[in-house]
């Protein structure tokens, strides 16, 4: 700043600019950073840098040969002095140049202008070569390839006119993840630190296009490439098997966007407290997640089974029912993350648990606890262990084939344990699947269903979070509706608001107060027929802004003007549904029973 | 001294000074235009355009877009005067010679205010 008093000012007002409403709208418009964009310009910027030497002399020989030629003295056809004009010179040069030749034109050369034009084709000749071969080499040139597909990725984010999600990290957990929001025909945007894994993007087939930027998600600039300022961001997902990563991904969410839904995938404590620092992000850690599904199905192994169903997406088959034996002795073999989270929560429900540690680690001082010594793929320290007498077995190390062995030991000294086992690496799933494990913890897929179950829509969350506390008889009455209605694999899930913009239709039959839910759901071809559709949940809000969950309601239950419904049922099912609530013919006649004619022309006619 | 800006100064100087001899003179008098002067300031003029490339400040954008119509308007004066003396039965008439020398008008002055451009940046690096 040259002026001297002008900065004077500055510095006394300048702050001006900062204080003001600190709400989220604000944050909204500040600008995340583009330092990676930046970045692909000034590689592009560095491509037409380096071409400036090679099109220079390209230029030079160019001029240097036309100019020579216009001057070598030649002959016309009759044998009488003639000189080449400029544009006969520089249409030679270049048909000759580019190697087409199309020979001495517009007249034979002289011995002098032969001379001349030799030594032109070598030049231009090494001229092209060095032109052509700098190009070529810039365009194998890493830092521009790469810049062009952040350009290209950019491009695409940038186009997407639908909401979408935000996948940071595309290892299992992420690519589950991207094919049930895929299934649903919702967007995603994935980035990954590491190319083969975006490579996958490709052969994942996934119905809508879904770009992938290979990129440290680290830094925020990249994730404001990847979409994280724009309005249709819905969610982030951090999903790497980096916590440090999912820390920082968490982190820049909560900073940059607070209006945003962030889950974070970790499995440790410390980063998950860190992590709840910022914001309030919500954090996945399947370790944790798994002592507490354990605990739901000791108490009741039907509620275990609706929401396991639920939370696997469209399509999955009904998982079978088994029950870990709620009294008696564990055995938990290896004492690390899972271990610990396992037993604490065994302990919880009154457990008593037998850890068995290779390593001489001090056990927490819990009673119940005892800690045996050695190799659990030792048959002779399982048997200290006293797993004969025991009721459950829980295989927690974090390799796949000590699991595997210690099972199979485990079955041999007592075949009726309750086995629960972690399955490591995807690879692995066909031999643990053959093991026919009781209780299987695969960490990728509990967070990428944990995940799916709290972005995909915020009332299956509300619905998951209220299964427990209904108990095991009303669980397993759902589970029994819902697969009388549509077999085994999971149907469609989606959710209605009964609106004036989703459901125009029933606002007078809603109003009326007679609106009962098993009327409502009558098929609008035959309404002696009931569609196959089953209401998990009806979420009413009161004028006072109070929030009621109903869970599973029946068929007697009365709907109110904007209560918002989860639905369980086929595609077919669907558009019934949306018949009755935006076709008034349709819905009349669910009502009533009477077939009104759903035209304008019909209906004065009928009318007279 | 920075060699670099010594060929960029050089290059865009003698582009718009070979522009100007081009074009100095009676604009219909074929005899007082050389069409090796033209020639010369187009092989300039192109070669400043490819010096130009890749300069990321504004400045630099602004140099390339006017270095750009100078080759424009300096190519269609070469087009202009070939069709004239090769192309067209008439040859080149005044009228020709007319509208060859105002299209390489029109390209000094792009390169004038490439000049221009030049001068104030240098000026400018001084004050700084």
């Amino acid at each position: 700043m040259g002026n001297p008093l002008l900065s004077f000012w500055m510095r006394l007002l300048g702050q001006d600019e900062d204080p003001g409403p600190r709400g989220p709208s604000r944050r909204l418009r500040r600008r995340i950073p583009m330092a990676s964009a930046v970045e692909a310009e000034a590689t592009i910027f560095l491509v037409l840098r380096r071409m400036r030497a090679p099109l220079i002399v390209l230029i030079t020989i160019f001029a240097v040969s036309v100019f020579g030629l216009t001057l070598v003295p030649g002959q016309d056809a009759t044998g009488a002095p003639y000189r080449m004009s400029i544009f006969d010179a520089f249409y030679f040069m270049s048909y000759t140049a580019s190697t087409i030749g199309f020979g001495e034109l517009p007249n034979t050369f002289t011995p002098a202008q032969r001379l001349w034009v030799t030594a032109t084709i070598y030049l231009t000749v090494i001229g092209w070569a060095y032109a052509v071969g700098t190009l070529l080499a810039l365009l194998q040139d890493r830092a521009f390839r790469r810049a062009l597909a952040l350009q290209h990725f950019t491009r695409k984010v940038k186009r997407l006119r639908e909401p979408f999600l935000l996948i940071v990290g595309h290892g299992r957990t992420g690519e589950l993840l991207c094919h049930a929001f895929d299934a649903l025909g919702r967007r995603v945007v994935v980035v990954d630190i590491a190319e083969e894994r975006i490579d996958a993007l490709e052969l994942g087939s996934y119905r809508g296009d879904v770009p992938g930027l290979v990129a440290d998600a680290r830094d925020p600039g990249h994730l404001g490439v990847a979409g994280l300022r724009s309005l249709r961001c819905e969610a982030v997902a951090a999903l790497t098997d980096d916590d440090e990563a999912n820390l920082a991904v968490a982190m820049t969410a909560a900073l940059l966007r607070p209006d945003l839904p962030v889950v974070a995938r970790t499995v440790s404590p410390a980063i998950a407290e860190r992590m709840q620092a910022f914001g309030s992000p919500t954090v996945v850690n399947p370790f944790n997640r798994f002592g507490d599904h354990l605990r739901i199905a000791m108490r009741s192994p039907a509620s275990y089974q609706l929401m396991t169903w639920l939370e696997s997406g469209p399509g999955a088959e009904l998982p079978a029912r088994g029950r870990p034996p709620g009294e008696g002795r564990w055995v938990v073999c290896g004492y690390g993350r899972f271990g610990r989270e396992v037993t604490a929560d065994l302990r919880a429900e009154g457990l008593d648990v037998t850890v068995v540690e290779p390593r001489a680690t001090p056990p927490e001082p819990a009673d119940g606890v005892t800690t045996v010594e050695g190799s659990g793929v030792d048959p002779a320290v399982l048997e200290r262990a006293g797993v004969a007498d025991a009721v459950g077995f829980v295989a927690g190390t974090d390799n796949d084939t000590t699991n595997l062995s210690m099972v199979s030991d485990a079955r041999r000294l007592n075949p009726s344990l309750f086995v629960a086992a972690r399955q490591n690496r995807a690879a692995s799933a066909p031999l643990f699947a053959a093991m026919e494990i009781d209780s299987l913890l695969v960490p990728a897929e509990v967070v990428a269903h944990e995940v799916f179950a709290q972005l995909s829509s915020p009332l299956l969350w509300r619905f998951l979070q209220g299964v427990p506390q209904q108990g095991d008889a009303w669980a397993a009455d759902l589970i029994r509706r819902v697969t009388a209605d549509c077999g085994r694999r999971m149907p469609a899930l989606w959710k209605i608001r009964l609106n004036r913009n989703e459901t125009p239709t029933l606002l007078g039959w809603l109003g009326s107060g007679e609106a009962r839910l098993g009327d409502v759901l009558r098929d609008p071809e035959r309404r002696e027929d009931r569609l196959g559709i089953t209401v998990l949940m009806v979420l009413r809000r009161e004028a006072d802004g109070t929030e009621e969950c109903v869970m599973g309601p029946d068929d007697d239950f009365v709907l109110a003007p904007d209560d918002e419904l989860l639905l369980l049922g086929a595609t077919a099912a669907r558009r019934g549904l949306d018949l009755t609530v935006l076709v008034d013919a349709a819905r009349e006649y669910v009502q009533t029973g009477r077939r009104v004619p759903a035209g304008w022309l019909w209906r004065k006619l009928s009318r007279r | 001294m920075n060699l670099e800006k010594v060929v960029f100064g050089f290059f865009v100087l003698l582009a718009a000074t070979l522009n100007f001899g081009f074009f100095i003179g009676d604009i219909s008098n074929p005899a007082l235009h050389n069409v090796y002067e033209l020639f010369a300031a187009i092989v300039v003029s192109l070669v400043a355009t490819v010096l130009k490339f890749g300069d990321r400040t504004q400045i630099g954008a602004v140099h390339l877009a006017t270095s750009l119509v100078a080759d424009l308007q300096l190519v269609a004066a070469a087009l202009a005067w070939t069709y004239a003396a090769h192309i067209a039965a008439t040859g080149l008439t005044p009228s020709a010679m007319a509208s060859v020398v105002s299209l390489s008008g029109g390209a000094l002055f792009a390169n004038v205010v490439s000049v221009v451009l030049l001068v104030v940046e240098t000026v400018s690096y001084h004050r700084r």
